[in-house]
């Protein structure tokens, strides 16, 4: 199969494409994902080729969003539901923390809710304290929701066609800062990426860095940097939170002994706590330096685009940290 | 409503109360036995008795169709009974034993499901069941299987967020929704008109553009008739809503002595038993007493035994925790 660079909001779009044309159950929900093609794009075309049928236009809506979407789902359909922003999962809060992750196992485990919400999280463009956030660590701490953080266009495709396949709630955080960049992605329609297998983006000897979505990008960069000064790093990418490869984290810790855990959220009760509580449990062993954590600023966000840099680590930190990392 | 020649007219509507009754008086003696158990503390948690709003329940469930679905209430238990559930697996989840539908999950205010029967289950959040219908009906629609779905709720939970989100989307899309209110004029402790400044839910579903209907609830063929209305609307796209005057007989729970309530309005409340009310009709329409005992004993009969059964399957144990969280 031919892979041809295309965007990360392009894989998306075309993964949409790709399953609601092999399964008609797949459907569409959100705010201005019709006639308008979504506000950032990514739904273009998929009304006038799907009809408005599968293809809703909602108003604002989110409790009927998340919750429509478990019903649809609990009733044969495969819905896919679309916040406009990541942070707007907390409007349905109920619908996303209670009636998504838990419907099926207060009922006894024997209903299924094969569904995905889609939820731009991530920090850019200047829209503010209630539309930048990243809150995949609020539903890692829900049991019964999945979650998919692609890095990538090539996984944002395979992942989001994982997940419409998948028979369990799936929540896929997509990065808006990744939304224009570029990457090889297969046009193969069967390809996709498995759940809980994360993947090593670079290979290294010296430090491990786990990261996903838009802070991959930040951790490549500054291992090319370390590179240079003859440190060697590892990028750990898990590609979803839920289920968590901790095998593969473990595998690269084994190697490295150092560890450093990446995230855009802020920090305290982050994502990060998790995996860097896990590894002092499970890795203590072979690690030979504390597991330092480098997250988002414990503040909401401005709005000021020019303070949006002081908000999230930024390359030079990334690099700082590592060599303080890698003098243990 | 009923257009007929008056004598057939009459043969239906006796034989249709007589149905209705005996799904009345099946759902009151599993509460009954329900109840006891909560008194007994059999179980651990909370009941919610559904004492005087029984018949709208069996009037309302008993006019879907086995595969339409049911977005049950918490309060009482004869919308299970009446849509087709086997009452071993309703008071097996009660007794949190195997042979529950939720596998031993249960006790208290359950989380019966029974999809088999439509029954998709009841959320722990009041005021859920509306987003969860619309979606529900939304599948129906879209995949053209002409299925209802019907959400039970009261007029407590008619003032969530929820109700206006999903009425709204419901009237855009079409959707085949039935909404029922069981307006009993409390929402635990307070009075409906205190907190919402108003008694009638209705006009906000007549704003939103469902077909309504405001009805006794204590009138079992008065509901039934108003229910076949509204799953008819609802099957041609049109949300409908039913808002039923009924009464809470009991507490918010077994134990709830209800302080803050008038005796004198309790009094009135018991004198509009739904079950007294449908006897008082059959037996002016001539039905014998005789068979009014017999459909009283057997379903007493039906639950005990029920209750028998139930008793006899095993507890889970602890891995149970761990299992049906993923598909």
């Amino acid at each position: 199969m031919n892979e041809k660079p295309i965007t990360y909001a392009w894989a998306i779009n075309h993964a949409l494409d790709e399953e609601m044309q092999r399964d008609p159950d797949v459907m569409l929900m959100g705010q201005d994902v019709g006639r308008m093609g979504g506000v950032f794009g990514l739904t273009r075309g998929l009304h006038e080729k799907f009809g408005e049928e599968r293809v809703r236009d909602v108003s604002i809506v989110e409790h009927l969003v998340v919750g429509g979407a478990v019903g649809a789902a609990l009733g044969g359909l495969r819905p896919v539901a679309e916040v406009q922003f990541a942070d707007f999962l907390l409007l349905a809060g109920d619908e996303s923390f209670h009636k998504m992750a838990k419907w099926r196992y207060m009922h006894g485990g024997i209903l299924s809710l094969p569904m995905v919400v889609r939820a731009p999280c991530g920090i850019q463009g200047g829209v503010g304290a209630e539309h930048s956030q990243s809150p995949e660590g609020h539903y890692w701490h829900t049991p019964g929701v999945k979650i998919a953080v692609p890095s990538n266009p090539a996984d944002a495709k395979g992942l989001l066609k994982a997940a419409i396949r998948d028979d369990n709630p799936v929540i896929y955080f997509e990065n808006r800062r990744l939304y224009r960049v570029k990457g090889p992605v297969s046009s193969d329609p069967e390809l996709l990426v498995p759940f809980g297998q994360g993947t090593v983006r670079r290979e290294g000897a010296d430090v491990t860095i786990v990261a996903w979505s838009a802070m991959v990008d930040a951790a490549l960069e500054a291992a090319e940097i370390l590179d240079r000064e003859e440190i060697s790093v590892e990028v750990v990418d898990p590609r979803t939170l839920v289920p968590f490869d901790m095998e593969t984290v473990a595998a690269s810790v084994r190697k490295t002994s150092r560890l450093l855990v990446l995230h855009e959220a802020s920090l305290t009760m982050g994502p990060g706590a998790e995996i860097a509580a896990r590894a002092a449990d499970e890795l203590f062993e072979f690690l030979d330096a504390p597991v330092k954590r480098l997250a988002g600023t414990d503040n909401p966000i401005p709005q000021n685009m020019a303070l949006e840099p002081f908000c999230y680590p930024q390359t030079d930190q990334i690099v700082s940290t590592v060599r303080d990392l890698a003098k243990w | 409503m009923t257009t007929s020649s008056p004598e057939t007219g009459e043969t239906n509507q006796r034989e249709t109360l007589l149905r209705l009754y005996r799904e009345t008086a099946r759902g009151r003696a599993l509460e009954d036995v329900v109840n006891r158990l909560a008194q007994e503390r059999s179980f651990r948690g909370f009941f919610h008795p559904g004492r005087g709003q029984e018949g709208l329940q069996a009037a309302v469930c008993t006019a879907l169709n086995t595969d339409d679905y049911l977005l049950y209430a918490h309060r009482g238990l004869t919308y299970l009974t009446a849509k087709g559930m086997d009452p071993v697996s309703i008071l097996g989840d009660f007794h949190g034993r195997l042979v529950g539908s939720t596998r031993g999950l249960g006790a208290g205010t359950v989380h019966c499901v029974d999809p088999a029967h439509g029954i998709m289950g009841q959320g722990g959040t009041l005021g859920s069941c509306f987003p969860l219908s619309a979606g529900l009906a939304l599948a129906s629609k879209t995949r053209k299987d002409g299925k209802v779905a019907a959400a039970f709720f009261g007029d407590g939970a008619s003032a969530r967020g929820t109700f206006l989100e999903s009425g709204v989307t419901a009237k855009a899309w079409g959707l085949p929704v039935v909404w029922i209110c069981e307006n009993n004029g409390w929402a635990v402790s307070a009075r409906v008109q205190d907190v919402q400044g108003t008694s009638d839910i209705a006009p906000r579903a007549a704003a939103m553009g469902f077909h309504i209907q405001v009805v006794d609830g204590q009138d079992i063929l008065a509901v039934h008739e108003a229910a076949i209305e509204a799953i008819a609307q609802a099957r041609n796209g049109v949300p409908a809503f039913i808002e039923a005057k009924t009464e809470r007989i009991e507490g918010h729970y077994t134990g709830d002595m209800q302080p803050y309530r008038d005796r004198d309005e309790v009094a009135a409340a018991k004198t509009r038993d739904p079950l007294v009310l449908a006897a008082r009709r059959l037996l002016e329409m001539g039905v014998d007493d005789g068979v009014l005992d017999t459909i009283q004993e057997e379903a007493r009969a039906e639950m005990a035994a029920a209750d028998d059964e139930a008793r006899q399957s095993p507890f889970p144990d602890g891995r149970r925790i761990h299992e049906g969280i993923w598909a």
